[in-house]
């Protein structure tokens, strides 16, 4: 796979990676072995805790990582059948998140590579996404075209190698899952706004209303915000309307636009395989028609488990088995970055 | 046994080893926001200095604030991640208890006082009492003014510390019987955390990693803001 120095010395097909994921408002612990082989993925969501503030609260979100990460990485070890010793090296998201929520993981899991004398492993929760497609069908076929889709990104990345990435297209304005967001709220529907928006259009008509395709001829990258004004728009204009068939016509014309702009970017960048991850990829439509897309392109389709697309720790800990394999340990000093980007080639 | 003292809860961060033969080596740096950076290699730095290997560590004490919510979170987390690791039972000691223990030796009320940003203080009060001190009020939170005026108002003689007595030392400045200490102690000592916890682990007065949590004295905002909207 892949010839760094030093390869083997702390990954190898046996060696198990404790990753640990406090972004946003998951606190997440996994033990992954080989990069591939889930051994266990504990998530505790704290989404009853922000739901009636129709967002996440930093402050309560960092408060309530401080109170789990201990107990839900006890869990993922326990579940795992692993004591501390059998771990070989400790990896956390260090960034993009919530700067007071990625401190508390950061934190444990040095303290944790600290004790057990193991590496620490500093992971870009974007590259984690990208790792996500893998870890139930290990086989990577390189290259191939990522559509990461979450509450806080939309890109489409080409994965030539680990480590190796190109960023081919992005959001200009709201990531797909911050449009989802908003337009449940204006619905009414609740948060979070994926699920609601999911569950709602089953029973609307995806035909009903004919909102615009935002940029849909216009290259790789993405805007969502002039589709969400649209929906206002209409539902200011008529308010009568059936919600479940906003719901579902708002649904189609996001899942439309983004399958079709990673089919493009696929066919142009000549890659074998396609690969969907983050929250916006539980969403049942998206699934069905990457499916569908792929099948009809003879291209192979990564798509994770529902489990695997929104945050999770399992694939925090492949990317870093990956990472420690190209890069080494992380320095201890290590602290956490906010505004993390994926580090790209040039396009 | 061997205790490792953890202290992130004002800008200083510090990290203590010792036991009954007092405190072998202590760490202390308060260069900006860094707590996250700086707290485990200073860790690795105490150990080296006084040759003691992190395994033979057998009690983690930790600063539970109050302070600064996210220095704090830093402290706790790696605290309980230690502890948890090495199996070994925790002690919380309080910013403000830590503050007031090594002035004890004064007959005078002692009030120590954290800067809580926002223009407000933590603050307590406490009296020696043979082999150190014993706190008389609750943990509190409060403007300087709030506390000039309690401080006017018992008519003692008060011996004032801490980094947030410092910073808002104008609000004191007319109060006769008050004297504030100066910079030197104004930062919780993780020496003084060890020494502390020792006394309580001598008592074995442990408690679980899972059972220590932050002391905040404040409510997020979005949660105060959310109980006072439509006269909730």
């Amino acid at each position: 796979m892949v010839d760094a120095p030093g390869d083997d010395r702390w990954t190898n097909a046996g060696s198990v990676v404790l990753g640990i994921e406090t972004s946003c408002d998951e606190t997440a612990a996994a033990c992954v072995r080989g990069g591939g082989d889930v051994l266990s993925s504990v998530v505790s969501s704290q989404v009853d805790l922000h739901a009636r503030y129709g967002g996440v609260v930093p402050e309560i979100a960092s408060r309530a990582h401080n109170e789990l990460i201990i107990p839900v990485t006890a869990r993922a070890l326990f579940e795992a059948g692993l004591d501390g010793e059998d771990v070989d090296a400790v990896a956390a998201t260090t960034g993009p998140g919530l700067i007071g929520a990625l401190l508390v993981g950061v934190s444990a899991a040095k303290a944790l590579a600290l004790a057990w004398d193991v590496p620490f492993i500093s992971v870009n929760h974007l590259e984690a996404h990208l790792y996500a497609g893998f870890l139930e069908e290990p086989e990577l076929k390189f290259p191939l075209v990522v559509l990461l889709v979450s509450g806080g990104h939309t890109m489409l990345v080409l994965m030539e190698d680990h480590g190796r990435y190109r960023l081919l297209g992005q959001t200009l304005d709201d990531a797909a899952g911050e449009a989802f967001d908003k337009v449940a709220r204006f619905l009414g529907l609740g948060y979070p706004g994926g699920p609601a928006i999911d569950s709602v259009a089953m029973s609307g008509d995806p035909e009903a209303i004919r909102f615009p395709r935002s940029m849909m001829d216009d290259g790789l990258d993405f805007s969502f915000s002039g589709l969400k004004t649209s929906v206002v728009n209409h539902v200011r204009n008529n308010p009568s309307v059936s919600t479940e068939d906003v719901a579902a016509s708002f649904q189609a014309a996001v899942v439309d636009v983004l399958v079709a702009k990673a089919r493009r970017a696929a066919q142009q960048h000549g890659a074998t395989a396609l690969a969907l991850g983050g929250g916006v990829a539980a969403n049942s439509l998206l699934r069905e028609q990457f499916l569908t897309a792929c099948t009809e392109d003879g291209m192979h389709a990564f798509l994770p488990s529902r489990a695997m697309c929104t945050d999770n720790a399992a694939m925090i800990a492949s990317a870093g088995w990956y990472r420690l394999r190209l890069d080494g340990p992380t320095s201890l000093d290590c602290g956490a970055d906010p505004n993390l980007r994926l580090s790209t080639l040039p396009a | 046994m061997l205790i490792l003292g953890i202290e992130t809860a004002t800008m200083q961060v510090g990290c203590a080893v010792g036991g009954h033969e007092g405190v072998l080596s202590s760490v202390h740096s308060a260069k900006g926001k860094r707590h996250a950076e700086q707290l485990v290699p200073s860790i690795q730095f105490a150990c080296e200095q006084a040759r003691v290997e992190l395994a033979e560590i057998g009690l983690v004490a930790v600063d539970v604030g109050p302070g600064l919510f996210t220095g704090l979170r830093v402290g706790v987390a790696t605290a309980k991640a230690l502890a948890f690791s090495l199996k070994v039972p925790m002690i919380g000691v309080s910013s403000l208890d830590l503050l007031a223990f090594p002035v004890r030796f004064s007959n005078r009320l002692i009030v120590t006082a954290i800067d809580a940003r926002r223009g407000e203080l933590y603050y307590a009060c406490y009296r020696q009492v043979p082999g150190g001190v014993q706190r008389i009020t609750d943990l509190q939170i409060g403007s300087p003014d709030d506390l000039a005026s309690e401080l006017l108002a018992s008519g003692e003689e008060v011996l004032l510390v801490g980094d947030g007595a410092q910073r808002h030392a104008e609000s004191f400045e007319g109060l006769a019987k008050v004297e504030l200490v100066d910079t030197g102690n104004s930062h919780p000592s993780a020496a003084a955390r060890v020494e502390l916890a020792h006394a309580r682990a001598l008592r074995e007065e442990f408690e679980r990693p899972d059972a220590i949590e932050p002391v905040y004295l404040r409510r997020p905002d979005a949660e105060i803001n959310w109980s006072t909207r439509d006269g909730r």
